[in-house]
């Protein structure tokens, strides 16, 4: 095929966006309107609020950092066949530009609600030994009793990791369009060269974000996987995000014919081997870990996670995040029928949704944990609702996640809207145009 | 043919490199490949390493006679250091297959078309490494005449291995992984091993290759046959290239120990074998094709990719060794933190410092492009990383010396045969691999010819595209 062929249709959004943007943006505001409200109405509104909008803040930016991490990926490895598709990755990674306006009320939510229980260690030996981690000064007096209450070391981390996301997502946004008018070969040389140092700070970063705002959310509990399945999530929505857009743009009649049958087929194993398998791999590496060493400080974490509805959303995740999807797309032909691959993908977009609900939302009755002789005595009375174990989906969780994920597909249209939605000017297209599966 | 030496290191988007240089048509490919097998007489070179290796392989024979007759007091192994060395290797030589794996499976289905240069031999690689491996927990039983109860064999006893120990599960993983690993080797080597039976000069070459070549003719059935199997077996070992060493990492990290029991380790252990593996590959390399010749298909674009990946697996290896450190202090866990101090600190302080600065800090000098294309640098560099790996493993395996029973605690010192033993295993690994190389095609001719610009049937058809397209437009891999 020669290149002439490719450059038929249409590259450009226009205002195949429009109707999207509208629907995104009023299902964004309602969202945080109506969580506002709840936060206001319901009792203990406002720790809820926090937690919802913790839960769904992971949930969108978790998939705006997989675009961050697949755009550095595919410069660091001189990618060709995939750059038909590499202004997907760069228009969602960039709102990690101005995220850290989403992210306001999170860093507030150590003083307006009771989600980080590390902000009063006063008491508890195991949080007074992490203050250095999360205050920098120790915010006790010589008493014991707490007299400071700003997490300077939290904050600055906050600070430091929204900011490199800022720039590293910009960067690469930035140089790729710009490329676009141009063709200049020097701006692919400069994402090349930045790009293995980005993953770098993308591996450091995103390892502080997931320990300081969800891991820590269990200020006793720990483990070193942790970070790594954040990662292994993140790929997980992105991967689902990249096959909803291509096909939204075949829908809209926009890069027909550059994104072909083979670049769904390809984005479909990239879905199955990090959001699938490698998701499924630390997952399970983990719980068999903790489990089979079966440590109490190590196992509370899983155990609220099966008690009670909580052990339904564990047990849905299983089948739904590893079994089914696995299932389904371990065959090409699943992969290369456009509609069922997309279909696939919504489902993993709303797994993603789980996941992320399944690692930030649940709350440890930790008395119960402490008293009961054993886990099946736990079970037994989570069973017989004697022990609350805290599982309430509520309208707030779906109110702050639609209102965050609208605000951000919106914003995200709206930047397709600006500049082609192909790398236009990158040296390696027509090899991704031409680009074929054996 | 004359060389001439060719920079295909440059970055230039617009084109692909060329990956085989000095080449034009197939039938030079076939003779500069297959002159490693047919030159009358290996290099002095060859010689001298097989003598070497043979000698180590003696010694390590008669060591293993010696802890047979006498029992496995003779190594260093102690209470709490109940695994030692043998361990150690073990962990050391599963880990090092892996970067064969890693080429033949993972970096097929990433479509890394340079990988076909080495991976032949980065597969043998593999099957030589996990021979090493398996002989250690083999020797490691001490009643070596009841090893096969590693197997659930029923018997009449009823006697089961238990099935919830990891190390049962070792025995499944490395066993699969064995047996995958020789069947693609050996799948992948059908054709080249028809390219030398047609070419035997000698009756014995023409009978024992044709034997093997299981009557390859390179029909068009054949060749679409093999290429559905060899993209199964790829698809098949990938799993691999992480479940093995995940399994092994199991071994520590399902006891309650400090330092064992963390959950970052199956990755950790995953990355940390893909490092050592390419090490190995490149400390193999390096020198057999200065002395074979055959720089005009391992190019020097191949060893910078590859020590790109040593560098790229290095950092993640050093970001566990710190995610580890931060959560033994973050934890707040007093003996997961004592763990981790002491092996900064105690009194095998100088191995924890030989890992960190072998496996971390030496990578790091493959940001520089220099550096990524200095022979002697990257030679160094893995040679060093081969010995940090080790270490690592000695590090973790011995860091039980001092345990939750102070009046246990001890310095661990292994002996002389457990030395000797290590050092005979490099001769069985060694003699295994010049063997390989005198009898069996090195590099993959038929894979290697696939990714000559040669290989396009639009080559010279097209006007419209110029010469550097077809770079990118290369067959498949």
């Amino acid at each position: 095929m020669s290149r002439a062929q490719h450059t038929t249709s249409n590259q450009q959004l226009d205002g195949a966006g429009n109707g999207l943007f509208t629907i995104a943006a009023a299902v964004g505001g309602i969202g945080l309107i109506t969580a506002l409200i709840l936060g206001a109405l319901m009792d203990h509104g406002w720790d809820r609020f926090f937690r919802s909008y913790l839960y769904a803040f992971a949930a969108v930016a978790a998939v705006c950092l997989g675009g961050l991490f697949w755009t550095m990926v595919q410069h660091a490895s001189r990618a060709g066949w995939s750059v038909a598709l590499r202004r997907i990755a760069e228009n969602v990674a960039a709102n990690l530009q101005w995220m850290w306006l989403l992210f306001i009320p999170v860093m507030l939510s150590p003083w307006l609600s009771h989600q980080y229980h590390w902000m009063h260690p006063a008491g508890d030996p195991l949080l007074e030994h992490k203050i250095p981690w999360f205050f920098g000064m120790s915010p006790l007096n010589e008493a014991g009793e707490q007299v400071g209450h700003i997490p300077w070391f939290w904050l600055f981390r906050a600070a430091f990791v929204l900011f490199v996301w800022a720039i590293l997502s910009r960067f690469f946004y930035r140089n790729s369009v710009a490329q676009d008018a141009t063709g200049d070969v020097n701006l692919t040389h400069r994402m090349q060269r930045f790009a293995p140092l980005g993953l770098v700070l993308y591996a450091l970063t995103q390892s502080i974000a997931s320990i300081d705002w969800i891991e820590s959310l269990e200020a006793h509990w720990f483990s070193t996987m942790f970070a790594v399945y954040f990662f292994a999530a993140s790929c997980c929505g992105f991967f689902a995000v990249q096959i909803l857009v291509m096909k939204w743009y075949h829908r809209s009649g926009r890069l027909t014919t550059e994104i072909t049958t083979e670049h769904y087929q390809d984005a479909g194993k990239l879905l199955f081997a990090f959001g699938v398998v490698f998701w499924a791999y630390i997952a399970f590496s983990q719980y068999m870990l903790i489990w089979y060493g079966n440590i109490p400080e190590e196992t509370t974490w899983y155990m609220v996670r099966q008690l009670g509805g909580w052990r339904m959303v564990s047990i849905l995740l299983l089948v739904g995040h590893f079994v089914l999807p696995f299932l389904l797309l371990v065959t090409k032909h699943t992969k290369r029928v456009t509609t069922v691959l997309g279909l696939i993908a919504a489902g993993m977009l709303i797994m993603h949704a789980v996941d992320m609900y399944y690692l930030v939302m649940p709350t440890i009755p930790g008395d119960a944990i402490a008293t009961a002789a054993s886990y099946e005595e736990l079970r037994d009375a989570a069973a017989a609702g004697l022990v609350e174990v805290n599982f309430h989906p509520s309208l707030m969780d779906l109110a702050c996640l639609l209102g965050l994920f609208g605000i951000v597909t919106a914003m995200t249209v709206k930047r397709m809207a600006r500049h082609a939605l192909i790398a236009q000017g990158d040296p390696r297209l027509p090899e991704s145009l031409a680009f074929e599966n054996f | 043919m004359s060389t001439i030496v060719i920079d295909n290191t440059f970055e230039d988007p617009t084109r692909r490199a060329p990956l085989v240089l000095n080449h034009h048509d197939f039938g030079s490919v076939t003779d500069e490949v297959c002159w490693v097998n047919e030159s009358p007489k290996p290099p002095l070179a060859w010689y001298i390493t097989f003598v070497i290796s043979l000698s180590l392989l003696g010694m390590l024979g008669g060591l293993i006679m010696y802890l047979f007759a006498t029992g496995v007091g003779v190594w260093g192994n102690q209470n709490p250091v109940m695994w030692g060395f043998p361990i150690v290797n073990f962990v050391f030589w599963v880990g090092i297959g892996h970067a064969g794996t890693l080429i033949s499976a993972i970096l097929f289905l990433f479509r890394q078309k340079w990988r076909t240069a080495i991976n032949r031999f980065a597969e043998a690689m593999t099957i030589f490494a996990v021979m090493c491996a398996g002989l250690f927990p083999g020797i490691h039983v001490g009643r070596v005449w009841f090893a096969y109860w590693l197997f659930p064999i029923p018997n009449q006893m009823n006697m089961w291995p238990q099935f919830r120990s990891p190390l049962l599960w070792d025995v499944f993983a490395v066993g699969t992984y064995a047996t995958v690993s020789v069947l693609f080797w050996y799948l992948g080597m059908v054709p080249d091993l028809a390219t030398l039976r047609d070419r035997s000069k000698t009756k014995l070459r023409a009978i024992l290759y044709g034997i093997f070549s299981l009557g390859w003719r390179g029909s068009m059935r054949h060749w679409h046959r093999y290429e559905r199997g060899y993209l199964l077996l790829a698809a098949l070992a990938t799993p691999l290239v992480l479940s093995v060493h995940s399994v092994v990492s199991f071994d520590f990290a399902v006891a309650q120990l400090p330092g064992w029991h963390t959950t970052i380790f199956p990755p950790y252990f995953v990355a940390g074998a893909i490092f050592s593996g390419f090490a190995m590959v490149m400390t193999l390399a390096i020198p057999a094709r200065q002395i074979w010749g055959l720089k005009n298909f391992i190019t020097m674009r191949h060893l910078e990719n590859m020590n790109k990946i040593i560098l790229l697996t290095g950092s993640m290896v050093g970001y566990a060794y710190s995610t580890e450190f931060f959560v033994a202090w973050y934890s707040g866990a007093m003996y997961e933190s004592f763990a981790f101090v002491n092996r900064a600190f105690g009194q095998h302080w100088w191995a924890y410092w030989i890992m960190v600065s072998c496996n971390v800090l030496t990578p790091q000098v493959f940001w520089f492009k220099a550096a990524r294309r200095s022979i002697p640098i990257m030679f160094i560099a893995c040679l060093l990383v081969n010995v940090g790996m080790w270490f690592e493993r000695f590090v973790i395996v011995i860091s039980l010396e001092q345990d939750f029973l102070p009046s246990s605690w001890a310095y661990y010192k292994p002996t002389w045969v457990d030395i000797g033993m290590l050092v005979g295993s490099f001769g069985l690994f060694m003699t295994m691999f010049m063997l390989f190389i005198r009898f069996l095609p090195v590099i993959a001719i038929a894979e290697v010819k696939a990714i000559m610009p040669e290989a396009n049937p639009h080559r010279g058809h097209d006007h419209h595209d110029d010469d550097s397209d077809h770079a990118t437009m290369e067959a498949r891999s």
